[in-house]
């Protein structure tokens, strides 16, 4: 795609030069007759696969990256755009509308990067295409007047030209140089090229970049990420209705999910005991027992953070843990009808808290009234000022706190609830105040409705389950690009040339030569150090010429 | 395992003393500025760059205005063309000539000033490097683990690695600027953002800490020199800029002691290329170890999203060098700009934006 070139485009620069083209705005502009569509479609792709477009659309990368910094991001952080909506409900649906609460899948997000790649495209394809092509033609002739060129050197030998021409380029092959020989006996010189490794390097990043983005779109057609919060005790499967939250690739289908199944058997945190940093937790424990897949041998397993479970090409994460408060509800009728661990969920997350935990308790079979509790789990409580507080997050002196509600909890009708809130529509508040309860100790509900007990605690953990086909592939092209990126800033494309012309006892030698590329430094002293060889062979030839004589 | 809390003391007592000696050389390095000896020979040369300078730009400047201001044209000649396109033309050649003399003896013949300075900044580095180690000791693990420590050891790292440059180069005099913005940013660290040592929490816990947050550091600290030459080269060419115009008398005293412009812009260019890879390197050991502790490589985490800014920008740098119309100024800006993300990223974004890597401890 080298010769694509709009009509009219001015003086373009020589092919083979490390950059892009330099395709100043303006230049190339279809003007004076009348073109047709392909004459702009091929202006519009010069314009793209310009250096200087390429870096228009660098800077817009960076731009349109900045919001999904600053506004919360449905994937990330839902329960922040939800606040923002209530925070700012004039701005919000704007944003919305923008997409800036999900940048990173909005349209005009993809527009830019898949812009970029196909600039990157446009312009690492003829690219190799002209690595190839250089690797197959030779050096350039060398120039009549070495001593012009940025290093040269110049002195005298007594050899002939010929010998001496025949002695540099033996030292420049040496050196791994590729070397072109003068078509003409008359002509002493030589050219000589080194550091293809560079532009193979420059590519090879490129090109590894679209392996990333390639990998990216992988994971997100057929990986997936589920999450299940399990309590101490409880077991699982990996199926589509025992998980909490699913968020299949577009190519993915429930059929995908690892068919194993999990049992959390114990669950410890520690924390800094003393000092200021008091309550910061030091480590996490979960001790669980696995089978890859049903039927299968069961296995143990420590979950750490840090520490993923890989199983059936999926990995299990250890991301959050809290208290499930255990109750023991009695109806109006004196008979039981829940007594069941509660997960209830931190209020701010953090050690800001002490995991000071929020939670609700529903109890549809209660008669003749549906029960429901709203409350807080405290793992160290304290008393400060009449409200409960958490003086530390380790389960050391755990209590509750609870307003009871009766009447309908509303699960049979309207959109499905959250488990972690309480619908008090048709409901009516039993306890003015909040009642604390420590563990065995029991509400009885005015009017006869019934009883609450504490009966005590048990952890819970929440487990990321992951599946992503394109991470191997994403870091095999990371390294790839930082081999690539390493190889274009350490080697160096220079150019060598030797001249030998008839003069003094035998001729004069001229080296010259340059790096083709700027401010890569260091030319000069293996400029010099070679120069210096060359005279040293030189010097040598002389002396076994004498010896032989 | 505890932290030693004495040890912690020991290495705030370095830092300390690290910040007082630095603030020593800062001043020697401008004592140099005011009454050192002016550096004749270089002098000459300087102001036959600046002629040349001044003539090119007063060329360049006549071709785009005839290009309708559109951009200027390449600038390289259709003979460099045929030998393979030099962008710094024969320039290129006689960089540097100060490099034939050693190192030690180059700075005894820098005069009293600059032998002072170096020998206070190679102190305040060896007890700044001592403050680190002992600091890493106290809390048995990298001493980076939060904002505080962060700062201390990329502070360091940018010191060595400049006295490096300054040696390398016979730069001596960016000294004030580099080792006063290494004062600066220390005091900061010291005032504003000072955590005890402490132990870390579980998320931390990992090997990758000293992979990842090492490449991060050191990548900080290069890209910190990389700034402050880019500032120095700004204002050098807004010097030449002005001294081409006529409202400026070349051979200012200060200027004239500085490296050359295209100087400049090569040990800025080699800084960032030394920088780029580290950063990325650094990008993608996150990356593995977010993929190890929240179960993805890349989730668009602000801390995550402003690495890639970064990285970003810096790519813009390196392809506006090779851009008609970018090279020079422009570049230098984007670099700034780069750096700017990076400090956001350090400062704000860390401090201030709830994501996953709120770890800066700083209440």
């Amino acid at each position: 795609m080298t010769d694509v070139r709009a009509p009219e485009a001015g003086p373009s620069p020589a092919a083979g030069q490390d950059d892009r083209q330099a395709a100043p705005a303006g230049t190339g502009r279809p003007a004076g007759r009348a073109y047709g569509i392909a004459d702009w479609l091929k202006w519009g792709w010069r314009q793209l696969t310009s250096m200087r477009i390429a870096l228009v659309l660098l800077f817009l990368l960076a731009l349109g990256t900045v919001p999904g910094s600053m506004l919360p991001q449905e994937g990330a952080d839902p329960a922040g755009v939800q606040q923002y909506y209530t925070s700012h409900p004039a701005l919000a649906p704007l944003l919305n509308h923008l997409g800036l609460f999900n940048v990173f899948a909005a349209p005009w997000f993809a527009a830019i990067y898949l812009l970029l790649f196909a600039s990157l495209v446009g312009c690492v394809v003829p690219r190799t295409f002209r690595l190839a092509g250089s690797a197959r033609t030779l050096p350039p002739r060398a120039p009549r007047h070495l001593t012009r060129l940025p290093h040269s050197a110049e002195y005298g030998t007594a050899l002939p030209p010929d010998q001496a021409v025949e002695v540099a380029a033996a030292v420049l092959s040496g050196h791994g140089f590729r070397l072109r020989r003068c078509d003409a006996p008359a002509d002493g010189w030589v050219s000589a090229e080194k550091g293809y490794l560079r532009e193979v390097g420059n590519l090879l990043f490129h090109l590894a970049l679209l392996g990333v983005l390639v990998s990216v779109a992988l994971g997100g057609l057929f990986g997936y990420k589920t999450d299940r919060l399990l309590v101490q005790g409880d077991t699982f499967a990996d199926t589509a209705s025992a998980l909490d939250e699913i968020h299949l690739g577009r190519l993915a289908t429930d059929a995908d999910l690892a068919p194993f199944t999990i049992t959390l058997n114990h669950f410890s945190a520690s924390y800094i005991t003393s000092g200021s940093q008091r309550g910061q937790p030091l480590s996490y424990d979960a001790q669980i027992s696995y089978t890859a897949h049903p039927g299968g041998p069961a296995r143990t397993d420590n979950l750490e953070v840090n520490h993923p479970l890989s199983v059936d090409a999926a990995k299990v994460y250890l991301i959050g843990h809290g208290y499930a408060p255990v109750f023991r509800v009695t109806d109006a009728r004196g008979q039981v009808v829940y007594d069941a661990p509660t997960p209830f969920i931190a209020a701010s997350s953090g050690s800001s808290g002490n995991l000071l935990s929020e939670g609700v308790v529903k109890v549809p079979d209660a008669q003749p009234d549906q029960l429901g509790f709203s409350g807080v789990f405290v793992p160290t409580a304290i008393d400060v000022g009449g409200t409960l507080e958490s003086a530390f997050p380790a389960a050391d002196y755990p209590a509750v706190s609870l307003i009871a509600y009766a009447g309908n909890l509303g699960m049979d009708s309207g959109p499905p609830q959250s488990v972690y809130a309480l619908d008090t529509a048709g409901m009516r508040r039993l306890t003015a105040d909040p009642q604390s309860l420590l563990p065995g100790q029991s509400l009885k509900l005015p009017g006869g409705q019934g009883t609450i007990t504490f009966t005590g605690y048990v952890p819970w953990v929440s487990l990321a389950i992951t599946h992503d086909p394109g991470q191997v592939p994403a870091l095999a092209c990371g390294i790839a690009a930082l081999g690539g990126l390493l190889l274009s800033f350490m080697v160096r494309r220079r150019r060598v040339f030797v001249r030998a012309r008839p003069g003094g006892p035998g001729s004069t030698v001229q080296v010259g030569g340059l790096a083709r590329t700027d401010a890569s430094g260091g030319f000069e002293a293996e400029f010099a150090s070679l120069a210096a060889e060359l005279r040293s062979a030189h010097d040598r030839a002389v002396h076994a010429q004498h010896e032989e004589e | 395992m505890p932290v030693n809390l004495a040890l912690g003391h020991v290495s705030n007592d370095f830092l300390i003393a690290a910040i007082v000696i630095y603030s020593l050389s800062v001043v020697a390095f401008a004592g140099d500025f005011a009454f050192g000896r002016p550096r004749r020979a270089e002098t000459t040369v300087r102001v036959r760059q600046a002629r040349a300078r001044a003539a090119a730009l007063a060329t360049v400047g006549a071709a785009s205005a005839a290009a309708g201001g559109g951009g200027s044209p390449p600038v390289t000649s259709p003979a460099d063309e045929a030998l393979g396109r030099v962008a710094s033309g024969p320039a290129a050649g006689d960089s540097m000539p100060e490099l034939a003399v050693p190192a030690l003896r180059a700075i005894g013949q820098a005069g009293p000033w600059i032998r002072t300075a170096m020998t206070l900044a190679a102190v305040a580095v060896a007890a700044h490097l001592t403050a680190v180690i002992t600091r890493g000791l106290a809390v048995h693990r990298a001493p980076w683990g939060n904002m505080y420590e962060f700062v201390t050891a990329l502070t360091c790292v940018a010191a060595i690695f400049f006295l490096f440059v300054m040696i390398r180069y016979r730069a001596w005099a960016l000294g004030v600027f580099v080792m006063g913005a290494v004062v600066i940013t220390l005091g900061l660290a010291e005032t504003v953002i000072y955590t005890a040592a402490g132990q870390l929490v579980p998320a931390l816990q990992s090997y990758w800490l000293d992979i990842h947050v090492t490449a991060m550091t050191l990548a900080t600290g290069i890209f910190f020199v990389a700034a402050v030459l880019g500032v120095v080269y700004l204002v050098e060419d807004r010097y030449a800029r002005r001294v081409a115009a006529g409202r400026a008398a070349p051979g200012n005293g200060i200027m004239s002691r500085l490296p050359s412009i295209e100087q400049l812009d090569r040990l800025t260019y080699r800084t960032i290329v030394f920088g780029f890879p580290v950063w990325t390197f650094g990008v993608i050991a996150g990356a593995i170890w977010a993929d190890q502790a929240w179960g993805r490589y890349w989730g668009w985490d602000p801390v995550e999203t402003w690495a890639f800014i970064t990285w970003v920008l810096y790519a813009a740098f390196l392809h506006a060098r090779a851009t008609a119309g970018f090279r020079g100024r422009r570049a230098h800006y984007i670099q700034l700009l780069g750096f700017a993300s990076l400090m956001f990223n350090i400062l704000v974004v860390q401090v201030f934006i709830t994501g996953l890597h709120s770890y800066a401890g700083v209440s």
